[in-house]
Order: C-alpha cells, then structure tokens, then sequence
C-alpha cells in the first residue's frame, strides 16, 4: 500500500494522528531592545523562554532588566531571583517601576531549601495564582552542575502551565535545559566594552536564537547591539 | 408593638450553640444539665425539660445527677452565654435596628413601622421562630404594647403570644407573681398574703400597697398590670470585633484549631457585614497551656501575631487562609488552651473595575500567595530586610541601598515613566574579598575566583563617601574593571573600602 493511501486510511479513522501541534500565538511582551524585537517579535505570553549566557558579562541581565521595564508599564511582573543579584537602582534607572515589581529574594533567611529548590516552587505558586504578566525566574548565578540536574518533567509541566495563562515565563541561565519545552531561546554573548577616554559608555553584545516559536530548531539567527551604561 | 425573644432554658441552649446543628437537634431531645461552681463541688445549675421529667433538678451535686444514668453533663461556660446572648441580639436586630438585651436569654425588639414589611403579626411570629431553630434557637415570642408586659407574657407563658393594647391585665393575670422581678424578701411577703397571681396583686389598691410596700411595691404592681411604658435601652453596635474560644481540654492539632478558628472567624465576617464594615488588619492570640522553661529563659505565654492586609475584605476564606499557613509553620512549646481573634473594622473598598486598567494578581488571593512564598523563602534576611516584596530605593548615596516593601496590586503608573535599555550591574551579596596589584594608582591584576585575573582596562577611580558623622560612615573608590576571564572577558566594577582598607568586588555587568 502507498505511503499516502496508507496516510488516508489512518486518518479517517484517527483525524488527529497526523496533525503537527502548534502553540497558539497570543501576543508578546517588547524586550526594548529594537535588535531583538526585530528578529523574535517580543517574548511570547503562553510560552516558557530562555535567555542564555555565559557567567561573566553577557548581557543577560541586561536584557531582563530591559525586559522588566517594558513589561511594568502595562503589566505586574515577578522576579524569582535565586541567588539575591539583582540591583533595584540600576532597574529603577533602566525604567522597571518598582512597585508593580514582586522581588522574592532566595536564599537569604534560615530556611533550609536550597536556592533552586526555593525557585522553583516560588515559580509554581506564581504560576498558579494569575494576574502576574511576566514572571521572571533568574537562575544564572547558581552553578550549572546544579541547574542541570532540574528533571525534564519540571520544565514539561511549567509550559504547559504557562500555556493557558496569559503571561511569559522566562528563566534567566547559563545555558539552556528546557530543551522542547521553552518556546524561544535566546543566547547572549559579550563583545568587549567601548570605553571613551577614561569611562566605560557602552557594552557590545551579541544575540543569537536558538530556538524560535514553532517547536523544530530555526535556522540560527544573530543579531549584534550596543547598550549604554547608566551614566553614559 | 415590642417583641421579646425569650430563650427558655438559656444556659442550655447555649452551650449548644457552637454544635454542629445536626448534632445540636440530637443533644436538645436527650436530657441534659450544665453544671456550674469549683470542680471538687459542682452543682446543677440549669437542666432542659428532657433533664427535669427525669428527675434533674437545679442544685443537685454532680455525684446525684450521675445516679440517674444517661443524663448529659456540661460545664458552664461564661464566655459561651454571653457568645450566645450576643448572638441572639444580632438575630433580633434582623427585625428590628432597636433591641435591648434585657437579661441573658431574653431580648426586647421595638417593631414600630415594621407591620408592612412583617405582615400578620400572627405569621410574623411563626417566620421569626422558625429563623430562630435555624439560628440555633428554641424560641418563645410575645408580642405587646409595652415592653415590659412582652417580657412577662414570654417568660411566663408556655406558648408564643400577641396581647392587643388594652389587654395587658386581663392577658397577664394568670401569671405567677414569681415572674415579677421582686426581691425575695417582697416575694415572701406576698405569700404571705395570699397574693399568688398577677391578678390578685393587680386588684389590691394602690394606697395600701404603697403604704406596706413602698415604692418598689407600686412598680411592681403596675408590671402586673401592664402599665409601665418605658424607653428600651437599645444595644449600641459593638465598636470591637474580637471572639475568643476557650478549649476544655488545650489542643495540639492544627486540624482541632482550625475548626474553631472557621467558626471564629464566620462569626467576625458575619458580624462585619452586618455593620457594612470590612477589614484590613487581623489579630491573632494563642495563649499556650503552660509557662516552659528552656536554657533558663521564660517562654512567652502567649503568641500574637498581626496581619495588615492592603485592601479591606469581609472575605472569611481569605482570612482563615493567612491564619492556616502561619500556624502550619509556627511550633508551639506547649498544647493551646485559648484562641482570641480580632479584626479592626474599616469601611469597605468602593472600587470599580476599569476595562483599560491591566490584568492585576486580585488583591485578596495575593496576600495568600505572598504566604506561601513567605513560607518557601523565609520572612526577613539576616538584616532584617523582607524577603518577599517590592524594592524601593532608599534616599542615600551608599550604593546598593534599598528596602523591601509590601508588595501591594493596587497601583497605578505614573506619567512621567520612560524606559531606556542600558547594561545591568549583577550584585554580589555580600561583596566578595579580593585583593589588588596596583600599578601606580590604577589596578593591574585581580585575585578572582580562586585566581589572579589580568586587568586589561579600568576606569576609575569614582570616590564617594557618606554618613562620615555617626557610627555607620562609609567611603570607597570605585573602579570598573576588564577582567581577561576564560572564556572572553569581564567587566566587574571593584572597590576600595577606604575604612576597612579593603578591596571588595560589588558585581559585575552582564
């Protein structure tokens, strides 16, 4: 029998078998970054993101604090923050306003779970009471030894959690490990600083996609942008 | 027209009322006594008419009433009587704005101007009674003139009654004088006339009673006429919202707690709605069972603990919600023997939704979430600085100074709120130690990471220096910093802490 007769026969008795699953595109959250809203059109709401970068001055955070400041305009925003490293000052002077900003700051009190583990069940909570638009989880700062050992099933079930809400989920890391579950992957990457006389004004970067929206790998993408530091 | 609600058997009834009402309509058919007095001599203090065809009868000893086989026993409860006869007055306020809590067990309600909306007098008083049995009263209702003469006629008579003005002698005149609230002394010497009814002391003549009896006589007889009109003296709305439950035996499961604290606290909203309040801030007290001693120091007593909610709720699930998760991470040093719960009333969020405002967390539902986070990550780190909520920007020049506050859904944005991407400074918390080959002034290698890091370009030195007046004074260089770091480079921003005279990496840019 041909493929395609074969292909029919099938389909008339299960419609669905063949069918290539697609998550519904509702929307995104602009980063403020015109180099990557040009090439991945925003943050995806409904869907679990990954900015990744290495641990020393790729540009990650930025990214997520340029992130945080678009969406706190029209949105509450959360930032599980696993190892304490973000700076309220310099979110204030990238634009975050502040109070529509949940800050949970891991690790810090005499509660015995470690960071991760504190991250990841603060992201389920927020993930289970609604009306956060972004909920932001920065893992970059623990080892990645640690972060790799995070079960796939973890992952699998915040996207599709995140599916039916009407917020982005994004993970702030090393490197990637939700794999087919993270609808878009970012890789950030530093190119040395630009200094002007005797102060640094601008950080290069380098933007890479590693995955798009749709769920096969994309054909790698790479952007390149500048940011200025807070007093240049 | 007034209307007195009589609770017959009131210390009985009221120690029913925090049933379940399956089982309080169990206990109401069985007898049973309360018991009252010092444990070693407890004394019958009222019985239900179940308890008294048995034989019970009010001051016999425990021992006695044991002898009968079958008869429930409780304890008196003073806390319990008074839950109930505030209950009770919240139920005649249904009826009526003005009541007066006349004695424990009976209420008079003033139902001037309510005929249109309570209709036949005789239908009114059925309704009212079968609100009462599911409030969780056994009720008698008498209708009159006069407030006095509808105190008598339900205390007196077996049966709900309507006296039509006018009739109050003739209606009253079989009453017992024993009804009146005379003194003993005044009770003896009417019998010792022969005066056993109302109606025989209405008929005396006025002159000589006042001549034998005095003031107090005329009054008495003028109850027994029905002729004394008086003012209520109505219950003012009770300022505070506190209930509080004693356990007989202390408790040490949550499960036990939480199942008076529900009751509690139904009890508090109900309470609060109907005085069209709500809340913002709720108390809690546990008092513990017995004073521990630990390492030489005296444990408290008694645990308190204060939520401050940011918008009012009347919302009991939300309330008990917050209690659960706290006392689930508390550990008590002792079994709980009393739980007091307050709530400062405030009037209620008049607040209309906005179609173009964004998706908010719903302010109720947050205050549970910021909980739980609360219980994974801590309250509070080790200065003291919350764990959970919004960063503010303390007014200070120090680097890094902030506070954490309440995070709170009800608020709007401002005009004036650009966004511009510039690169982010990661934090070290604390700052990392390190030390710093200088050439000449400027830094030219870092110890990092375990090894000493090339600097391949700085910029600095940025001084400040601040709170040089007091205790906390603090000055530092600031340089920024590019690391060769395998793989590619780092910009980290280091200081010189010029007190301690020390370097310290702040964090790096990413």
């Amino acid at each position: 029998m041909l493929p395609s007769l074969l292909r029919t026969e099938i389909e008339k008795k299960l419609p669905c078998a063949f069918q290539v699953y697609r998550r519904s595109l509702h929307g995104s959250i602009r980063t403020g970054i015109a180099q990557i809203d040009d090439v991945v059109q925003g943050i995806p709401l409904h869907a679990l993101t990954e900015i990744c970068g290495g641990n020393v001055s790729s540009g990650k955070t930025s990214v997520l604090i340029s992130l945080l400041a678009q969406a706190s305009r029209d949105r509450f925003c959360a930032l599980v923050d696993a190892a304490d490293s973000f700076d309220p000052g310099c979110g204030q002077a990238a634009g975050i306003y502040l109070p529509r900003l949940l800050w949970v700051r891991c690790g810090k009190s005499k509660v015995k779970l470690p960071p991760l583990e504190q991250a990841f069940k603060v992201a389920d909570i927020l993930l289970h009471s609604s009306g956060f638009g972004l909920i932001a989880v920065d893992l970059s700062s623990l080892p990645e030894r640690v972060v790799r050992k995070v079960p796939l099933s973890s992952w699998f079930r915040f996207s599709r959690v995140i599916e039916k809400q009407s917020a982005a989920l994004v993970f702030i890391e090393q490197e990637p490990h939700a794999t087919s579950c993270a609808g878009l992957v970012l890789r950030v990457m530093a190119e040395p600083p630009g200094f002007s006389g005797n102060l640094v004004t601008q950080c290069n970067l380098k933007m890479e996609v590693a995955r798009g929206w749709e769920k096969k790998p994309v054909r790698s993408e790479r952007t390149g942008f500048s940011l200025q530091t807070q007093w240049a | 027209m007034f209307a007195c609600f009589y609770v017959p058997d009131f210390p009985v009834q009221a120690c029913l009322l925090p049933e379940p009402a399956e089982i309080r309509r169990g206990l109401s058919q069985s007898p049973l006594a309360v018991l009252d007095g010092p444990d070693n001599l407890q004394r019958v203090f009222a019985a239900n008419a179940a308890a008294r065809n048995a034989g019970i009868q009010i001051g016999m000893t425990k021992l006695q009433v044991e002898t009968y086989g079958g008869i429930l026993l409780r304890k008196r409860s003073i806390a319990i009587e008074e839950f109930a006869q505030g209950t009770l007055a919240d139920f005649a306020g249904t009826f009526s704005p003005r009541v007066e809590s006349t004695c424990p067990g009976a209420v008079v309600a003033d139902l001037a101007g309510m005929e249109k909306l309570l209709g036949p007098w005789k239908s009114a008083i059925w309704a009212m009674t079968a609100k009462a049995a599911d409030a969780g009263f056994d009720l008698r209702i008498a209708l009159a003139a006069n407030p006095d003469t509808a105190f008598h006629a339900a205390r007196g008579f077996s049966t709900s009654t309507i006296i039509p003005a006018g009739e109050e002698a003739r209606r009253l005149a079989p009453l017992p004088v024993s009804t009146l609230p005379a003194s003993p002394e005044m009770l003896d010497i009417l019998e010792s006339w022969g005066i056993p009814t109302f109606q025989s002391f209405a008929a005396l003549p006025t002159i000589a009673i006042v001549e034998r009896l005095g003031q107090q006589g005329l009054y008495l007889q003028q109850l027994a006429r029905g002729e004394i009109n008086r003012p209520l003296l109505t219950v003012e709305p009770n300022a505070e919202f506190v209930e509080c439950f004693e356990f007989d035996d202390p408790v040490e499961t949550l499960e036990s707690l939480i199942f008076i604290l529900n009751r509690l606290l139904q009890q508090l909203c109900a309470n609060l709605i109907a005085a069209s309040l709500a809340t913002n801030e709720l108390r809690l007290a546990v008092q513990l069972e017995v004073r521990q001693i630990q390492n030489g120091h005296k444990e408290e007593e008694e645990h308190k603990h204060d939520w401050k909610l940011p918008v009012p709720t009347q919302d009991k699930n939300l309330l008990l919600g917050l209690i659960r998760l706290h006392l689930e991470k508390t550990t008590f040093s002792a079994p709980i023997r009393k739980l007091t719960v307050e709530v400062i009333p405030i009037k209620p969020r008049v607040a209309q939704g906005n179609l173009f405002s964004p998706p908010s967390p719903e302010p109720e539902r947050l205050e549970i979430t910021l909980e739980r986070i609360r219980g994974v990550v801590g309250i509070s780190d080790k200065d003291g600085t919350a764990c959970v909520g919004s960063p503010l920007l303390v007014d200070s020049h120090k680097p890094d100074s902030f506070t954490v506050e309440h995070f709170s859904s009800v608020v709007s944005l401002p005009d004036n709120c650009g966004t511009a991407p510039i690169s982010a400074l990661r934090v070290f918390r604390p700052a990392l130690e390190t030390s710093v080959e200088l050439d000449g002034k400027k830094p030219q290698v870092v110890w990092l990471w375990h090894r000493h890091r090339r600097v391949l370009a700085s910029s600095g030195p940025w001084s400040s220096s601040g709170h040089w007046w007091n205790s906390s004074a603090w000055a530092r260089e600031e340089w920024d910093v590019l690391l060769q770091i395998s793989p590619g480079v780092g910009l980290y921003r280091i200081y010189y802490d010029r007190i301690r005279r020390q370097w310290f990496v702040e964090g790096v840019f990413d």
